[in-house]
């Protein structure tokens, strides 16, 4: 066995592993290999997409965009005498979204290799540029209009990160457990994100990004005893900064926290505000839910439910079944990509598709802890479901990269 | 290779049972809490949030006298709202407050601070808003929702309703009046509340956060069932009458402290009036009648300023008929009376001897009588109506102790007597233990107190053939469409005295109204039954050295099928009159000169009444002179011609006016004939005879009134003042009667 693994590496030994199973082809990297000897497939067994995958993909964006609509409607009525002002924008970004998800999905991901430090810089360029752009009223610089859509420029960060590690975890593999190799990269890197996500501010985005540097450390091989050190790291930086008092904003948002439903000032009332209506949507749906587009709560009592909270008007409408299904949905993606991806051929796939399914998971996961009361207020919006172009078209582009990963996966297909 | 293959697979594997089970594992079990174990609570405190339930006032029922007459009634105004909540900057409440202040005769600034709460979905601007401020309030809604949209919510009108009281002050005390919010707070407003409130509907909507109406059927609606009305046994022309003698009385025997009058069906025990003056107006019932006590309170300030208000206030409320209590005095004797009789501890024939004053008890002073030279020897009748207080005490006396508190307890004097009416007080007896000097000055009306209502119950009892009734004031509870829901039936409480006792307290008492201390109640034709009372005031009175009085009167008439009773109460008469025979008396002959007619009572002249009675005048316009003259002696008046036409143009007095026989009825025959004036003279202080001499010279007509065929009364008052120019036949009323005093007090 190799000593040590690179990109050249992994390209040789699926040469010969494909060189085993199809004797006398084309000695080319798949993508390299001239399409007329294969018949084209869009949705094809064999080398094609995974169609479960797929199936589940679509299912839960269809589903996230009945749902948004049925949230947003009386909003958008209200907001902008248009109950189709969302849904509108939000198929538009979807279609867009899904022909970006079939062309990815038709690039080859080993491209990606070489282009994940530079995708790391464009994230960070990015964030600096947003952060140049005034805003009114301190609100947070996040964004960067294009005019047809706004990009979220944490979202850009979270793919470059996942691209850099499994990129980095690729190539480093076997000196994933020294600090030069292992530990440096993360802390530069999170450093780096992490500031600029600071300046923004971006609480909820520095969470995120330091979960999912966290899970492509752990997939790419960092010795347990680091993430034990990083934890205790983190707890330790966030109690300097919050007794420094440099955590004002995060505060406030986290003020109220788990105490949505008691009353103590006005103030605090008028803070938990969206909160606290989320329970109530989410307690008022019971088993069976109020029915689709019935609920009562997106009459303006829950702020802004087409965004973070769309989910506790699943909840609402649907009832806690409809919400289980929803999440066993997510669940059965998140497995099913999974299962796909780490059945990669090489360690970057692995590494890239893993890491991209993880997100998904950990985007649910806190979205619902969020919206049930669990974690403060921060800001984590629920994937194919809550309302943002650039959320939308960036993590159907990801669902392409996996799709790309699942034509080469070695998985049976039906 | 491959073991670094499968060693990410065994990551991935491990991450992916750390996302499936450790996360999607408690977003789940959250969501499971939330949704099945908090559910039940959650969704309540939504349902709060997202129904808004209107209440629709009910409209508070009617009050009718017996006849249909509306004393008391509602009408829709509005409540304007302020939802401070929708504005979205200072220069909309500005707007706001501006445009309202205006239109609604408001201070810009408080309404500014209300449109500054801005939490608040609910700032009551003004109440009781009348349409006109309504309309402008609802157009200035549409020009605030063409320049901001949004502010079409910011102000609402609720439909409330208004009290409105439309005799102002009649019948205060009894009708009582009712609060900002419609309750009734004294009278029957009060004692009736429940009925005429009636039930408030509700409409339940499902309301967005911004409080404006969902797209789903879920209102709900109970409509408001109206207030039940209520028809009083008021008669609002006998509750007039008594009211206008009472003012007319206060003024003229200057009397301090107001006065009661109350007239009962003594069958039935209906109320048919209840005057309390001086009383207020139930439309403003918190601005003080009396400028007077408007003006002392001005003088005041702070907290000494709002309490002296709320004392008076209370006071101008306080229905003196049924909470205050006094000394009855001389009335008293009617029970004592009643009872002597009843219980044979003396009967019509025993004789009493009265020298001036009386030893009730060996070794107290001796208490004197109001005549100090003493009434001499005295029949039982002629005791009463000479109000001669030895012969009570000795009648007490005879009575005994337990027997006058028998009495006292059986016509009603220690127990309310359960009017419905709120805030009822009781009499008092003597404290325990109490003694023969008690029962003596008891027995002539010292020393116990009880309530004007409770006496005039008492006298009705007496009237009634010895059945005490229970007096009411609601005869019917109507519900809203007029039908009768509830009939209140007379209730006979129990026999206080025998049919023979009270048939011969009723002719006792008759003599005395007749011609007894009593007569300056007398009636001519309505054989008035009645006993006159002064009593000392309990309690401090107004000024130093000075003894405060009332005076009162209660009698009943027809003596021989007695119908209705009448009390009439002054309370410290500050002029030189202030015994009942002089104060109350003659009101009580006014009052029931004007209510027995009405009431349908038959009149029964005797012969010498006959002579004073009026007759009413024909027409004889368009006559031909001497056509007219055959008439008017045919009716029998004497013609009196003015001017030198030959036909009648005018006639004074005018058709229908009533005269005495023998009157002039004056005839014009000329149209500038008419401009002939003569003089009223002074009648005051002349005998009837006098009075007639005198009225024929000037050709002006009399109508007498009091005991006229007694030849022992004067003129005191008459209707027209003197020098007054009136046209030649004008009828002026002249009031006889004398000014003997009845009794004494202590």
């Amino acid at each position: 066995m190799l000593q040590s693994y690179t990109y050249n590496d992994i390209e040789s030994f699926m040469k010969s592993k494909r060189k085993k199973e199809e004797p006398g082809e084309n000695r080319l990297p798949a993508h390299r290999r001239p399409r007329t000897k294969k018949k084209f497939k869009l949705l094809a067994v064999g080398e094609g997409l995974d169609l479960m995958f797929l199936g589940l993909l679509v299912l839960l964006l269809v589903i996230g965009l009945i749902m948004m609509f049925s949230a947003s409607y009386p909003y958008a009525y209200h907001r902008y005498d248009d109950s189709y002002y969302f849904i509108k924008k939000q198929v538009i970004f979807a279609l867009v979204g899904l022909a970006v998800m079939f062309g990815v999905s038709f690039v080859d991901y080993h491209y990606y290799h070489k282009a994940a430090p530079f995708a790391m810089a464009a994230a960070w360029l990015l964030m600096i540029i947003v952060l140049l752009i005034p805003t009114e009223d301190n609100a947070p610089k996040r964004w960067l209009n294009l005019g047809v859509f706004s990009i979220q420029a944490s979202e850009v960060c979270k793919l470059a990160l996942i691209l850099f590690f499994a990129n980095w975890g690729s190539i480093y593999y076997k000196k994933m457990h020294t600090i030069k190799y292992g530990v440096m990269p993360a802390l530069i890197v999170l450093g780096v994100t992490g500031l600029l996500l600071y300046l923004e501010p971006h609480y909820s985005g520095i969470v995120i990004c330091l979960l999912i540097v966290a899970v492509m450390l752990f997939l790419a091989g960092l010795p347990l005893k680091y993430f034990f050190i990083a934890g205790g790291a983190v707890v330790v930086l966030v109690f300097i900064l919050a007794t420094t008092g440099m955590l004002t904003y995060a505060m406030s948002r986290m003020d109220g926290w788990g105490q949505a439903l008691e009353y103590t000032t006005n103030e605090m009332w008028q803070t938990t505000w969206q909160t606290r209506n989320s329970l109530y949507a989410i307690g008022s749906g019971g088993m069976w839910g109020l029915g689709l587009g019935q609920s009562r709560q997106k009459y303006l009592y829950l702020p802004e439910p087409q965004n973070d909270f769309v989910f506790a008007i699943v909840c609402e409408e649907l009832g806690f079944v409809g919400a289980a299904i929803v999440l066993t949905l997510f669940a059965i993606l998140v497995f099913r990509g999974i299962q796909i991806c780490s059945k990669a051929k090489d360690m970057f796939g692995r590494l890239l598709g893993v890491g991209l399914m993880a997100q998904i998971g950990l985007q649910v996961v806190l979205n619902v802890l969020v919206i049930t009361d669990w974690l403060p207020n921060t800001g984590i919006s629920l994937p194919f479901f809550s309302y943002g172009g650039s959320s939308m078209i960036m993590l159907l582009a990801q669902m392409g990269i996996v799709l790309n990963i699942s034509r080469s996966a070695n998985i049976a297909k039906e | 290779m491959d073991k670094v293959l499968s060693g990410i697979s065994k990551r991935a594997t491990a991450l992916l049972i750390l996302i499936l089970f450790l996360g999607f594992g408690s977003a789940a079990c959250r969501l499971f809490y939330l949704h099945m174990i908090m559910g039940r609570e959650l969704s309540e405190k939504a349902v709060d949030q997202q129904l808004s339930d209107t209440t629709v006032s009910a409209k508070r029922g009617t009050i009718y006298d017996r006849n249909g007459n509306v004393l008391a009634s509602s009408a829709s105004v509005w409540k304007v709202i302020l939802a401070p909540a929708y504005f979205e900057n200072d220069s909309q409440r500005h707007y706001v407050a501006q445009g309202l202040s205006e239109i609604l005769g408001l201070d810009e600034k408080d309404v500014f601070e209300l449109a500054s709460k801005s939490e608040s979905y609910y700032q009551t601007v003004k109440r009781k808003v009348e349409s006109d401020e309504r309309d402008k309030v609802l157009e200035f809604i549409d020009k605030l929702g063409d320049k901001y949209e949004r502010l079409t919510n910011v102000i609402v009108l609720e439909e409330d309703f208004k009290r409105y009281y439309p005799y102002n002050d009649f019948a205060a005390s009894v009708l009582g009046f009712t609060g900002a919010d419609g309750q009734g707070l004294a009278g029957i407003e009060y004692e009736y509340d429940s009925y005429l409130t009636g039930v408030p509907g509700r409409i339940v909507t499902e309301n967005n956060g911004w409080g404006t109406t969902m797209p789903f059927e879920y209102q709900q609606k109970e409509d408001a069932q109206d207030g039940n009305s209520l028809v009083l046994t008021i008669d609002e022309t006998v509750q007039h009458f008594m009211e206008k003698y009472l003012k007319q009385g206060i003024v003229d025997y200057k009397v301090a402290e107001g006065a009661v009058a109350i007239c009962m069906d003594v069958k039935k025990g209906e109320i048919l009036g209840m005057a309390v003056e001086n009383t207020f107006d139930p439309n403003e019932p918190y601005v003080l009648a009396s400028d007077e006590a408007q003006k002392e309170v001005d003088k005041l300030t702070g907290t000494e300023k709002e309490e002296r208000l709320n004392e008076l206030l209370a006071k101008q409320w306080r229905n003196k008929a049924i909470s205050d209590s006094y000394y009855p005095g001389s009335v008293y004797k009617v029970i004592t009376a009643s009872a002597v009789l009843e219980e044979n501890a003396a009967n019509l024939n025993s004789t009493f001897y009265c020298s001036g004053s009386y030893v009730p008890y060996e070794g107290v002073e001796p208490i004197g009588c109001h005549n100090l030279s003493g009434h001499g020897s005295q029949t039982f009748g002629e005791a009463l109506c000479n109000s001669c207080n030895p012969a009570f005490m000795m009648m007490g006396k005879a009575l005994g102790m337990d027997k006058y508190w028998e009495y006292f307890q059986s016509f009603g004097f220690n127990s309310r007597t359960g009017i419905d009416l709120p805030g009822e007080g009781t009499g008092i007896f003597f404290s325990e233990p109490w003694g023969p000097v008690d029962l003596a000055i008891g027995s002539f009306g010292q020393g116990i107190s009880v309530t004007p209502i409770e006496m005039v119950t008492a006298v009705s009892a007496v009237a009634n053939g010895g059945n005490y009734v229970k007096p009411y004031l609601v005869k019917q509870i109507l519900d809203a469409n007029g039908n009768v829901v509830e009939t209140t039936e007379p209730v006979v409480k129990r026999q206080v005295i025998s049919e023979d006792t009270a048939l011969k307290m009723s002719e006792i008492l008759e003599k005395n109204a007749a011609e007894g201390t009593a007569k300056n109640g007398y009636v001519a034709g309505y054989r008035i039954a009645g006993k006159t009372g002064t009593s000392e005031k309990i309690g401090n009175s107004r000024k130093k050295n000075v003894k405060d009085y009332i005076a009162s009167y209660c009698g009943y008439a027809p003596a021989n099928d007695p119908q209705i009773a009448l009390l009439v109460y002054f309370d410290t008469p500050t002029g030189d009159a202030y015994y009942g025979s002089q104060v109350a008396a003659p009101v009580f002959a006014g009052i029931m000169s004007e209510i027995c007619p009405y009431l349908g009572i038959e009149a029964q002249y005797t012969d010498e009444e006959l002579k004073y009675v009026d007759t009413s005048a024909g027409t004889y316009l368009s006559m031909e002179l001497n056509e007219a003259v055959a008439a008017v002696e045919a009716d029998g008046f004497e013609a009196y011609i003015c001017g030198e036409g030959s036909t009648v143009v005018a006639q004074v007095p005018q058709s229908g006016a009533s005269i005495p026989r023998g009157g002039k009825v004056v005839l014009y025959t000329t149209e500038n004939s008419t401009r002939e004036t003569e003089t009223v003279p002074d009648f005051t202080g002349m005998t009837v005879a006098q009075v007639n001499e005198t009225a024929y010279d000037y050709n002006i007509n009399v109508s007498f009134s009091g005991a006229v065929e007694l030849d022992t009364v004067y003129s005191y008052a008459q209707s027209i003042n003197p020098n007054e120019q009136v046209a030649p036949g004008t009828v002026v009323t002249v009031y006889f009667g004398n000014n003997d005093v009845d009794d004494t007090v202590m």
